[in-house]
Order: C-alpha cells, then sequence, then structure tokens
C-alpha cells in the first residue's frame, strides 16, 4: 500500500498515461495533463527558436515538433497523433489566447512570437477579449459535441487542414467539413448573441 | 436571436447535418417539407442556415488568429528547398526565392504559394497529379517544374526552376531588337508552346511577364497549364479564373482569347490566339484590341467582337515604337506589311477553328517568313474539332482519332507538295512517331483513371492492327523500322510493364517486345552504331528483364540483366548523350542491378550500381537516380556483409528521399521505399515531416505495389504471387496507416487477409496470415473492438503453431514470431493488464537473447532489442517498478553510447527508427520489387 502511494506522488506520470486517465474521465489527471502539455509546449518552442536562432514559431510547426519529441521520448506505447492532439490543440488554443493578450507585454529575449503559416504579408489583429469569449463558447461546445470544438481547435488555432483533421480522427474529410460548419454556427450565435441590439 | 441552449443544440444538430449535407439548391424544398412535420425545428434550422449564409460572407474563422509568419517563411522548407527570400507578390501568391536544402546543387528555385487554401482532400491530390503531369515538360525554353505538393493549411506551393530574366518585351525594347530579331526570339517560344502541346498541356496564360529572357538570350517560359491546375473545380474552363487569377482586381485580360473570355472551351488554339497577340505586341508596340479600351467592359467587346486590325496600319499610329525596332516608322510599316499581317492575322482569328491548326504551323509559317519563302495561306482543311484537348475523360476516348488527326493537320499545313509519294510516308512516318510519344504522355494520364484498363486495350488493339501493317511496310528504311520498334515497345508497355498498370498479359507483352527487338536487329546488323537504335535495344532488354522478374524466371532475368547492361554500355560509349538519355540507361542500369539483388548476385549487383552511379553522376538531370541507385548498393553490400558501407549509404539515400519529386517512375519510389523499410527510417521520417503531403507519398508508392498485386489477383483466381504480393504491401500499408487512420487500416488488413487465405496453405501463408492477424489487432483496439483484438492475437498464435514457428526458445528479431508476441503484450498493455504486458516482455525479451542477437554488429538486431526494453521499462515505470526500469534504460544508454561510436551518426538513425520495423523476411521479398 504504501508502496503504490510512494509511485504516484514521486513518479512523474508519462504523458501518454495522463491521456490514457483523462479518456476514461479522470479530471484531475485531465487538469495535469494540461499543466504539463502547456509547459511542453513552451519550452519546446524555446528550444526550437534558440536552436535556429528564431524568435518566432507558428502554431502548427510547433505542435507537430511537440508530439514528436514527446512520441520519441516515450516511444512505442505513446498515443497515436490522433488521440494526442485532441488534448494538445485544446492546449494550444489556451497558449494562443494568453499569446495575444500579452503580445504588446513580450520582451525580448524571454518569450517567443507565434505566427500561422499563411504567407499572405496582410497584419491581423485579433482580439483577445473576443478569443477568450470565443473559448468559453468552445469549452460549452465541448460539453455538448466534443468533436466539434476539438475540430475548431485544430482547425482554426492550430492551422491543420481539414485532410490532415480527417486523418487524425479517423473520419471522412466531408465529415469534418460539415462539423466546421455546425461548430461556426453554433459559436457565431453564441458570440453574437452577447452582443447589444 | 439568443444562444443555443444545450437541449436545443442537441435537437436541431442531426437536422442540420442532414442539411448541411444537401445541395444549397434543393434546401428549401427539405426545409418545407420538415416545416410540415415541425414548424418550430424548420424554422430554427432556417434561421441556423441564414446565419451560416451571413457568418460566410463574413469570413468568420476563416483566418488564423495569428498573425503570418510570412517573413518568418524565410527558412522554411517546402519540399527539397529552403526559402530565402520573398521576391514578389504575384497575381495567384507570393513567390519566394530557394535553394536546396541539402546544398547538393547551385539550383536556385523559385517557390510560388498559391493563395488558394485547398479544401479538399480531392482536389490535393487533383493538384498533385497535374503538378507531376506538368512536372514531366521538359524543354530548353520552359521553366522547369520541379515539385509542387501542398503546404500546411492547404496552401498549394509550387516549385519551379528560377529564372533570371526580363519579360520578353522589355528584353525586346531594351535591346532595340528589330522585327526579325524579335521574330526569331519569338521562334523560341513557339517551340516550347508545342512542346507542351505534343504532351496534351494547355498554357492559358499566355503574356509577357510569364515570357522571360534571360542576359544569354535564353528564352523560358513560365507557369505552364498553372492556370488549370489551381482553377477552381467549379469553374475549369470558364472566363473567372482568367480574371481573377489576377489578383482579383479590376485586371484587364489582355491576352486572353475570346472562348476565354465569354466562357467557352480552353484548347491549344487558345494559346496559338495568346501567342498572336502576344506577336502582334512584340511586333508593333501595341495590343490588337486598341488603346481606346479602358474598362474590361470595353476589353472583353473589343476582344470578342472586333477584329483584330493589321499591324502594318496600327504602325501608322504609334509613336516611338519604330525606334525601339532599330528602324523607321515606314521601313516598318513596310516590314509588317504583307506575310507578317497574314500571319498574325491567322493567329489572331475569332472562331479558334480558323486559327493555326498548330503552333508548329504557326512556326513554320514565321520561319517561311524569315527565309523568304512563300507562306502557307491554305485554309485549314483538318478542321480543329478533332484536335481538341478537352476534359480528361473525353480525351481519353477520342485518343487515336485525336493522335493522328493532330499529326495529319500539323503536316499539312507545311508540307510543300513536292513528292506525293514522300509525302505520304513522310505524313506514316510521323503518324508513328506521334503515336509513340502520345503513348507516353497518356498512358500516364489515363493511368489513374477509371476504366483505364478497357481504354489501355482498346488502345493496344488499335495500335498492334496499325503497326502490323506499317511494319510490313518498312521495307529497309531504317528510321521506319525504328519507329515501328518503338512503338512495339510501348505497346508491350501497355500490356505489360510491371512497374505500372498493366493488363498482365505478360506473355503478350514478350511477343511484343519480340517483336520490337526484331525491328532492331535489322536496323543494327547494318548499322551497328544507330543511336536510336541501340537506345531502343537497350529500352528491350532492359523490359524483357523486367518481365521475366515479374515471372519468377530467374536465370532470363540474370541474362537479360547481362544484356542490359551490355547495351547499355555500348550505347553510352557513343558518346555525346544527351541527359534524358543519360537519365534512361541510369535507369536500365539501376534496376539491372536491383534484379541481381534478387537473384542473390550481389558482386554483380554492387557492379552494377557502381556503373549506374557512374553513368548518372556527371549529369545533373539523372540525379534523381541516386536514391534508387544506393538503394541497390545498400543491399547489395548489407548482404556481402559490408555494414558499415550499406549504413553509409542507407543515410544518403535517406536524405535523397525527399528530392523524389512526385515522378512518374513508380518502381524506383517502391524500391527506396523497401529499402528503406529496413531501417524504419522512412516510416520514422513519415511522423517527422509537417506536411501530409510526404507521408502520402510513401503510402502512394505502397498503394501503386497494392494496385499491381490486386489487378494480378483479381485476373488469376489461382495466382500465389500476386496474392503474396498483396499481403506483404498489404502488411506495409496497414502498419503505415494504423497510426493516423486505424479504420482504413483494418479494411486494408482484413483485405490482405482475404487475399493470402485464397492462395494455397504453406508455411509461407500462414507466416504472413500470422503478421497480418497480430498488425491488425492494434487498430482493431483502437476503434473499440476489443473482443476481436484479442481474437486476432490468438488466431495468430495458432497460425505460428501450425507452422511450428512459435512456441519455441528462441525468437528471431523483428520476425513473425516477434511481431505477434509483441502484438499480443501490447495488447495487455493497452487494455491496463500491466503486469501480463511485463510477464509476456519478459518471455519476449528473455528468446530473444537466447537467439543470440548480434548487439555489437548487428544494427537490426539492436533496433529491436532497444525498442523490445524501452517499451518494456515503460511498463515498470507504469506498475512503481522504477529500479528495474531504470536498470534497462541504462543498458539502452550503453548500446546507444556504443553504436554513436561505432558509426557517428547512428544515433541519429536509432532515434529516427521509432515506427515498425518491416520483418526481415518481408524485406528480402520486398527489395524483390
Amino acid at each position: 500500500m504504501r508502496r503504490v502511494l510512494d509511485a504516484m506522488q514521486t513518479a512523474d506520470p508519462s504523458i501518454s498515461t495522463l491521456i490514457d486517465l483523462a479518456e476514461q474521465g479522470d479530471e484531475v489527471s485531465a487538469g495535469k495533463l494540461f499543466t504539463q502539455l502547456y509547459a511542453e509546449l513552451h519550452r519546446l518552442a524555446k528550444r526550437q527558436l534558440a536552436r535556429q536562432g528564431e524568435i518566432s514559431i507558428s502554431a502548427t510547426t510547433l505542435i507537430h515538433e511537440t508530439y514528436l519529441d514527446m512520441a520519441e521520448q516515450e516511444g512505442q506505447s505513446f498515443p497515436d497523433r490522433g488521440r494526442f492532439m485532441a488534448y494538445a490543440a485544446r492546449v494550444m488554443r489556451g497558449l494562443i489566447i494568453d499569446h495575444v493578450r500579452n503580445r504588446l507585454a513580450i520582451k525580448r529575449g524571454g518569450a517567443f512570437e507565434l505566427t500561422s503559416l499563411t504567407t499572405d504579408v496582410g497584419e491581423v489583429t485579433s482580439d483577445d477579449q473576443e478569443l477568450t469569449r470565443m473559448s468559453h463558447a468552445l469549452d460549452e461546445l465541448a460539453r455538448v459535441d466534443s468533436s466539434l470544438s476539438q475540430i475548431v481547435d485544430l482547425k482554426f488555432f492550430c492551422g491543420f487542414s481539414f485532410g490532415e483533421i480527417a486523418n487524425m480522427k479517423g473520419l471522412s474529410e466531408r465529415t469534418v467539413q460539415r462539423k466546421w460548419e455546425k461548430a461556426r454556427i453554433y459559436l457565431h450565435r453564441s458570440l453574437r448573441a452577447d452582443l447589444p441590439l | 436571436m439568443s444562444t443555443l441552449t444545450p437541449n436545443q443544440w442537441q435537437e436541431v444538430s442531426p437536422y442540420l447535418d442532414e442539411v448541411l449535407e444537401i445541395v444549397p439548391e434543393q434546401r428549401s424544398a427539405w426545409l418545407l417539407s420538415l416545416a410540415e412535420k415541425d414548424a418550430r425545428l424548420a424554422s430554427m434550422v432556417r434561421e441556423l442556415l441564414d446565419e451560416q449564409q451571413q457568418l460566410k460572407q463574413e469570413g468568420f474563422l476563416e483566418r488564423s488568429p495569428l498573425p503570418a509568419g510570412g517573413a518568418r517563411l524565410v527558412g522554411q522548407k517546402v519540399g527539397a528547398y529552403t526559402l530565402v527570400s520573398q521576391i514578389g507578390q504575384g497575381g495567384m501568391g507570393s513567390v519566394w526565392l530557394a535553394e536546396r536544402s541539402d546544398g547538393r546543387f547551385e539550383r536556385q528555385a523559385a517557390v510560388k504559394f498559391v493563395s488558394i487554401a485547398l479544401t479538399s482532400r480531392e482536389t490535393e491530390e487533383r493538384f498533385k497529379r497535374e503538378g507531376s503531369i506538368l512536372g514531366r515538360l521538359t524543354h530548353p525554353h520552359i521553366a522547369e517544374l520541379l515539385d509542387a505538393g501542398i503546404f500546411a493549411d492547404g496552401i498549394p506551393y509550387l516549385i519551379l526552376e528560377y529564372v533570371d530574366g526580363v519579360a520578353i518585351d522589355k528584353y525586346c525594347d531594351q535591346n532595340k531588337l528589330d522585327v526579325d530579331a524579335r521574330s526569331k526570339l519569338f521562334l523560341d517560344v513557339l517551340s516550347a508552346v508545342a512542346e507542351a502541346h505534343a504532351n496534351l498541356i494547355v498554357h492559358r496564360d499566355i503574356k509577357p511577364s510569364n515570357v522571360l529572357v534571360r542576359n544569354d538570350g535564353q528564352v523560358k517560359l513560365l507557369d505552364f497549364g498553372i492556370a488549370k491546375l489551381i482553377a477552381h473545380e467549379a469553374d475549369a474552363s470558364s472566363a473567372p479564373t482568367v480574371l481573377t487569377m489576377e489578383g482579383g482586381g479590376a485586371l484587364t485580360p489582355r491576352f486572353a482569347a475570346p472562348e476565354q473570355v465569354t466562357g467557352g472551351t480552353v484548347t491549344t488554339a487558345t494559346d496559338v490566339y495568346a501567342l498572336g497577340v502576344l506577336l502582334f505586341f512584340l511586333l508593333t508596340g501595341q495590343h490588337p484590341a486598341g488603346e481606346n479600351t479602358h474598362s474590361p467592359a470595353d476589353l472583353v467587346k473589343a476582344i470578342v467582337e472586333v477584329e483584330a486590325p493589321r499591324a502594318s496600319e496600327i504602325v501608322s499610329a504609334a509613336s516611338d515604337s519604330a525606334e525601339k525596332r532599330s528602324t523607321t516608322r515606314e521601313k516598318l510599316r513596310r516590314q509588317l506589311k504583307g506575310d507578317l499581317d497574314t500571319i498574325l492575322g491567322k493567329a489572331l482569328k475569332k472562331n479558334p477553328q480558323e486559327r493555326y491548326a498548330s503552333v508548329t504551323a504557326f512556326a513554320d509559317d514565321l520561319r517561311r517568313y524569315l527565309n523568304h519563302e512563300a507562306i502557307s495561306v491554305r485554309p485549314d482543311t483538318f478542321a480543329y474539332r478533332t484536335a481538341k484537348f478537352l476534359q480528361r475523360n473525353r480525351m481519353v476516348v477520342a485518343f487515336t482519332t485525336i493522335a493522328l488527326a493532330l499529326v495529319i493537320g500539323s503536316l499539312s499545313t507545311g508540307l510543300l507538295i513536292a513528292n506525293r509519294e514522300r509525302k505520304i510516308a513522310e505524313r506514316r512516318f510521323a503518324q508513328v512517331r506521334q503515336l509513340a510519344n502520345k503513348f507516353i504522355a497518356l498512358d500516364n494520364d489515363i493511368r489513374g483513371l477509371p476504366g483505364s484498363t478497357k481504354v489501355r486495350m482498346q488502345m493496344v488493339s488499335d495500335s498492334q492492327q496499325y503497326l502490323t501493317s506499317l511494319g510490313s511496310d518498312v521495307h529497309g528504311d531504317k528510321d521506319l523500322a525504328l519507329e515501328v520498334a518503338y512503338a512495339y515497345v510501348r505497346v508491350a508497355h501497355a500490356q505489360g510493364d510491371p512497374t505500372s498498370p498493366n493488363l498482365g498479359q505478360f506473355t503478350e507483352a514478350e511477343a511484343s517486345l519480340g517483336k520490337a527487338e526484331n525491328f532492331v536487329d535489322s536496323v543494327l546488323t547494318v548499322d551497328p552504331n544507330n543511336r536510336r537504335g541501340l537506345f531502343i535495344a537497350a529500352t528491350i532488354a532492359h523490359d524483357r528483364m523486367s518481365l521475366a522478374d515479374e515471372q519468377n524466371r530467374r536465370e532470363e532475368m540474370v541474362s537479360w540483366a547481362e544484356k542490359t547492361s551490355g547495351r547499355v554500355d555500348r550505347f553510352m560509349k557513343l558518346g555525346n548523350i544527351d541527359p534524358k538519355d543519360v537519365y534512361s540507361m541510369g535507369y536500365f542500369e539501376t534496376n539491372a542491378a536491383y534484379a541481381y539483388d534478387n537473384s542473390r548476385h550481389f558482386e554483380e549487383a554492387r557492379r552494377a550500381s557502381q556503373r549506374a552511379l557512374d553513368i548518372a553522376q556527371p549529369v545533373a538531370y539523372a540525379h534523381q537516380l541516386d536514391g534508387p541507385i544506393l538503394g541497390a548498393l545498400t543491399i547489395a553490400r548489407w548482404q556481402t556483409g559490408d555494414l558499415d558501407g550499406a549504413l553509409q549509404t542507407a543515410q544518403q539515400a535517406v536524405k535523397l528521399h525527399e528530392t523524389q519529386a512526385a515522378s512518374g517512375h513508380a518502381s524506383l519510389r517502391i524500391n527506396l521505399a523497401d529499402m528503406l523499410c529496413i531501417d524504419g527510417v522512412i516510416l520514422g521520417k513519415q511522423d517527422a515531416e509537417p506536411s501530409l503531403v510526404r507521408s502520402s507519398d510513401a503510402l502512394t508508392t505502397f498503394d501503386r505495389g497494392l494496385d499491381i498485386g490486386e489487378e494480378l489477383a483479381k485476373m488469376d483466381p489461382t495466382d500465389y504471387l500476386s496474392r503474396r504480393t498483396v499481403a506483404m504491401i498489404g502488411l506495409e500499408i496497414g502498419n503505415i496507416l494504423r497510426h493516423n487512420d486505424p479504420q482504413k487500416a483494418l479494411a486494408v488488413y482484413d483485405h490482405a487477409l482475404a487475399r493470402i487465405r485464397e492462395a494455397k496453405t504453406n508455411t509461407s501463408t500462414q507466416l504472413y496470415a500470422a503478421d497480418l492477424l497480430a498488425g491488425s489487432s492494434y487498430p482493431s483496439r483502437w476503434v473499440g473492438r476489443d473482443k476481436e483484438a484479442r481474437q486476432r492475437i490468438e488466431e495468430a498464435f495458432q497460425l505460428l503453431r501450425d507452422a511450428h514457428e512459435f512456441p519455441s526458445d528462441k525468437v528471431e528479431p523483428m520476425g513473425r514470431a516477434y511481431n505477434v508476441v509483441r502484438a499480443s503484450a501490447d495488447n495487455y498493455a493497452e487494455t491496463g493488464q500491466t503486469d501480463k504486458a511485463i510477464v509476456a516482455y519478459q518471455e519476449l525479451l528473455d528468446k530473444l537473447m537466447a537467439g543470440k542477437p548480434d548487439l555489437q554488429n548487428d544494427l537490426r538486431d539492436t533496433i529491436c532489442i532497444s525498442r523490445t526494453w524501452t517499451a518494456l521499462a515503460n511498463l515498470l515505470r507504469r506498475s512503481g517498478r522504477t529500479e528495474e526500469a531504470e536498470r534497462l534504460e541504462a543498458q539502452r544508454t550503453d548500446l546507444w553510447n556504443h553504436w554513436n561510436g561505432k558509426l557517428p551518426n547512428a544515433q541519429f538513425l536509432l532515434r529516427q527508427s521509432l515506427s515498425q520495423i518491416a520483418p526481415r523476411t518481408a524485406v528480402r521479398d520486398l527489395a524483390k520489387r
């Protein structure tokens, strides 16, 4: 009995374990998972950038690299991309929103810049308040239909294409597109409804 | 308008699903029928659909919340290149200068991003496929399309040869070229477009900015067929593509043909028109529609209705155009009057059918003008309707008539009626040549189309009839004999080229090749150094070798391999070989090397690989062979015990994998994929690639192999070879797919299982089945069929027992037994039965060690043990047995350190081999391909 307690306290549960547990509904593990992934994403971003001497990294690249890095470390039993991304994408959402909020306060040398992989040169101004409200709406949507919120995380925040998402989730691309449309309708409704008439 | 409550959403959600699947036009009908059943629900759905319209217009959530990494793209890898700097913002997206990532060649490229996110897998596939067709266009005056692919966010990219030049009109003006000089330069442009047309590619967007001229006077055409490549599926041939391509602004389609502007069909005649406008512009400095058109509407009207004025008359009004053409206004007018007026007039006819039937005809007349010969003023006798290049499926059906008609058409306007008989002979000669060439382009084009087998058969029987009659007409005409020989080679390809979808008529293919050989022999007896003859002879030897391989006629394969090498050698000795031919020879020699590998003549294989390298090395064009050559060399070195050498070439080959543009040579890529399966590197690399395109590349390779197997299997209910192929490749595909697409993987595995079970039971089939069952247990569980997963594993164990493979004291690393035990252990682990899993793994390890794996010298054994240790260590950690886990991990570290010292980059290789490694036996089989 004592041994088990020690193990739970001292052992750093692996990500794959946490995902397993979170999938089974363990909220505590889900929370731990979130924290760990957030830290991992951060750490990895910095490491990637340091390696290349850059100050910015795209969200898509970051989440890819994180998966690879973790999969490499944990080996064969590391969950497949689909299961990993379901959680990592949610974390990325948090990371991005925090990032947008703090962007103006970034000190050089400390933090990094998150970008998207688009090639247009036009600047995009994001409203972190709207993003926060969207995040709440997404969490609510997740309670009703988690696949929809996942797809928004994957597409809108992480920048994956429909094809990639279809692959990850084991769905047809048509289905992914349809879910995307539904999610958009839901979100649009949620966000606009709060506005004064 | 209020937020939807969860209940409301639950209610309306399935209806949304339904209505979103219906085409917009039919939605009102659907809504009405719903309203009859439940009015409240219907009104909710309607409201939401309206909202969808609105949010689409707003572009809600279309753009990422993050700023564009535009500038950050510097250093990004795209295909085999790295972005250096942005050089422009074209009409369709940004353009970047790039250089090769591996620094292998000095080559610079231009990477064009197309700012239309492709929204469906089908368009992505089509984009890649068409990109590969365009990539086959090679001509000194065409900027080569090096690669096409999909970048992140579904953004397509094109990698083109970088051309450092100016637009042709500027070049001519800067150098004050006169009319004749401009015309001569223009001939280069025409030859480029003619080549594209011969490959059934229409440019669609010829304009000065797409025709560059370098400092050295070399003309380069850009963006062939690209307009079509990025055209939205819905309006493939309609005007909007022309207009919107130009950045969506109010830009005018200055070089568009009437049919482009009115939404008619785009054909090669459209290019002829654009070329006419370009020449008009170059010669006169003015656009044929005149300068009075200020609005797009005016221009469109002018293009469609107003007949082009005479070039000579326009000049009278121009100001400094004469000066730019190093002449006076009067002289210029006189020069343009007459023949040039006529030529331009013909190119600019409103009715496509009245224009030059082909670019070649256009060029011929222009050349005649320059040589002061009489130009042809004959009206088109062969109506253009026979030479339309329509949507692909129609093209397929009309193949033969198109090919012949086109040839006839291009000859008719050119030939002087000097000698009637000569004319006929030339015509037939050209027909045969065109026919052979069309086979190349068309066979590849129709490969992926449904019903292509039937068409291919039609093609074959049409050609055979024709060739038989033609063959008897040869009468010592060397050139004709060679053309017929080559045509037979192409027919043989369609009948039975093992490296591409074929009819499986191997005997017939062999017969066709035999006929081809006869014709070539007849020429070479008389003229032993006939260049074309030697080329065709080498081709025949190579093809017969492949056939022998496919039919498992080992001895004949080896003897044809010898002949292939011999003929390649004779050809190369002729010297002055065209780069394309160097590539072919290298390709033949490489396959000879593989043939030797497959028949275990490893010394010969090594030598053949070396010869292939020697051939391909000096020629940049042939560098894409390096990968496959290294593949053959790796296997040969490996098997002759030169592990160090094998690893070295393996690493080199891995680097080159990225540079394999989507070429049409499936066999090369299958071989490379096979070889690299050995270390799992390529699979590891798949996970490492950010773009999905790359990983699907490897799958496409296997898919093709699977197709071949399938076709063969269907054709012959008793054929073992095809079934074994399906099983083998199915195993590979399943192993790759199962991580990302477990459903599909399961289907692949099951299908392969079904196939192998059709074959007669023997040890080999049992083992394959066991492997497949074990592999399929993973996705089975991942899609939730837990019980079934365990059943599959039990069945696999049973098969192992039947085959007397397991239980046993020893287990071979990466062998069948290994895979099954592993699957069982993993299954326990994933279903939470950690203790059982640990026991299973420990047992596995014991038995592995009992076989005394060579951890000091055998890399594959090492990788296997290492991975088994890792898996066990993870399990031990999970159940709190940290000390034991740490011990295993320490052992693993020691092992890695040993290898790191042994081979400097071994750690890199080891770290890459995360995913499945193909069983040793399967690898040898794979190498056969």
